[in-house]
């Protein structure tokens, strides 16, 4: 008797791959790449991480969603933004939120960034960037502040201050520019809304509030829409007509109630 | 067990034209060969479906070959005696059914993946025919 498979198997269904691949060699034009925006930040402060991130969703040329939340939970004090496929971000961060519980219940001992940088980057790399999450994974352990990047094909980097998404450019210049070691909590909470207004502002896959999250060690305070720039104004003109604007020749009007009259004919029933 | 210490799984070439089931006028011949089928036409196949499939097993063979190549044989070899006895599993063939003790053996108790709780269409639905799965299981 041949043994079953003591291994899992991926959990996702290929069956229309060969069916693809052949209609692709036929010339059919698959779905193109549609590219994402973003623009999400960290940086080190004194005691702590400051994350931010914006709060536009686009679907190509389509804002999706004006006020999305990009700052996922992976634990008490660890958070993780999400740049790339929406989807995706939500999934990973979701699963890895997930194993790192299980891990804490295992170990007993509060979780440390680096085992939640190590699970994402393992996964992602074994999707070969077919996963598309750019992240950057920020908090707090028993080693002290953490900050990782970590990018769609698994690669990670450890540094002080980082921007990922298609704001990442402006986000950074502002970083670059402004960034110090040891800075305050308020200083390094502005810093982050600078540089997230900066791709807000400069980039056109980023768009609407800042979101900022600030772990210490004792507390994980989240700022959701930390800053409203783009707050929607009410229209300058209204678009609605005033009743008669349009003249008309003539009126009719129909009744569509039926009434209708009984008139009694013939004798009258006896009923003496 | 492969001798190899690979840590992804290779990718695989896959190769098929109608050459070998041509006939003179160069075209597949259907009455010598059967009817065509896409699946044997089609020349790439997914990387990633071979990479994802293959994925644990190849990691695991490279965790086998380190072991024996630090403890010997006999490590790989009572590890795979193991799981072959806790793999064995009475219950009816069709369903399916968790087993906690091969999960501790193979070190995924305490984690969650894609496989856990994303299973493909083709294996939930529950099979028509139990008694062929039961002779089949069973090598009868």
């Amino acid at each position: 008797m041949a043994a079953a498979s003591v291994y899992q198997g991926a959990g996702f269904d290929f069956t229309n791959t060969v069916r693809n691949t052949f209609l692709e060699q036929r010339g059919l034009p698959l779905p193109k790449a549609t590219s994402t925006g973003t623009t999400i930040v960290g940086c080190l402060f004194k005691d702590g991480i400051v994350l931010g991130a914006d709060t536009r969703a686009t679907e190509g040329p389509i804002v999706a969603d004006k006020n999305c939340e990009k700052i996922h939970f992976i634990s008490e004090s660890i958070r993780c933004c999400g740049a790339g496929t929406a989807a995706d971000t939500e999934f990973t961060t979701a699963l890895i939120a997930s194993n790192m519980e299980m891990h804490a219940l295992s170990t007993g001992r509060k979780p440390r960034v680096v085992t939640a940088m190590t699970m994402l980057k393992q996964m992602l790399f074994r999707y070969q960037g077919q996963i598309g999450a750019a992240l950057v994974l920020g908090g707090v352990d028993a080693t002290g502040p953490q900050l990782f990047t970590i990018h769609p094909h698994g690669s990670t980097d450890k540094l002080p201050y980082v921007t990922m998404g298609s704001g990442s450019l402006a986000a950074m210049a502002v970083f670059e520019a402004g960034w110090k070691p040891n800075m305050e909590r308020q200083e390094a909470l502005d810093l982050v809304t600078a540089a997230i207004s900066a791709g807000i502002f400069n980039d056109l896959g980023s768009g609407s509030n800042v979101d900022a999250c600030i772990i210490t060690a004792d507390k994980t305070e989240m700022l959701r829409n930390h800053v409203r720039p783009n707050e929607r104004v009410e229209k300058e003109r209204k678009y609605t007509f005033r009743r008669g604007t349009t003249a008309f020749k003539s009126e009719s009007v129909k009744h569509l109630i039926v009434e209708e009259t009984i008139t009694p004919t013939g004798e009258a029933m006896d009923i003496s | 067990m492969d001798n190899s210490l690979r840590l992804v799984p290779a990718s695989k070439s896959k190769s098929a034209s109608v050459q070998d089931t041509s006939n003179s006028f160069g075209l597949h011949d259907t009455l010598a060969h059967g009817p065509r089928s896409l699946a044997a036409e089609v020349h790439t196949v997914s990387p990633i479906k071979d990479r994802l499939e293959n994925w644990e097993a190849t990691q695991d063979n490279l965790k086998l070959n380190l072991e024996r190549n630090v403890y010997g044989l006999h490590a790989p070899v009572r590890k795979l005696m193991e799981r072959n006895l806790v793999s064995w599993n009475p219950h009816m063939p069709t369903y399916r059914s968790s087993n906690i003790h091969l999960d501790i053996l193979m070190g995924r108790d305490e984690t969650i993946e894609p496989a856990d709780f994303m299973t493909p269409s083709g294996d939930l639905t529950i099979p028509l025919s139990v008694h062929a799965d039961m002779q089949k299981r069973r090598g009868m």
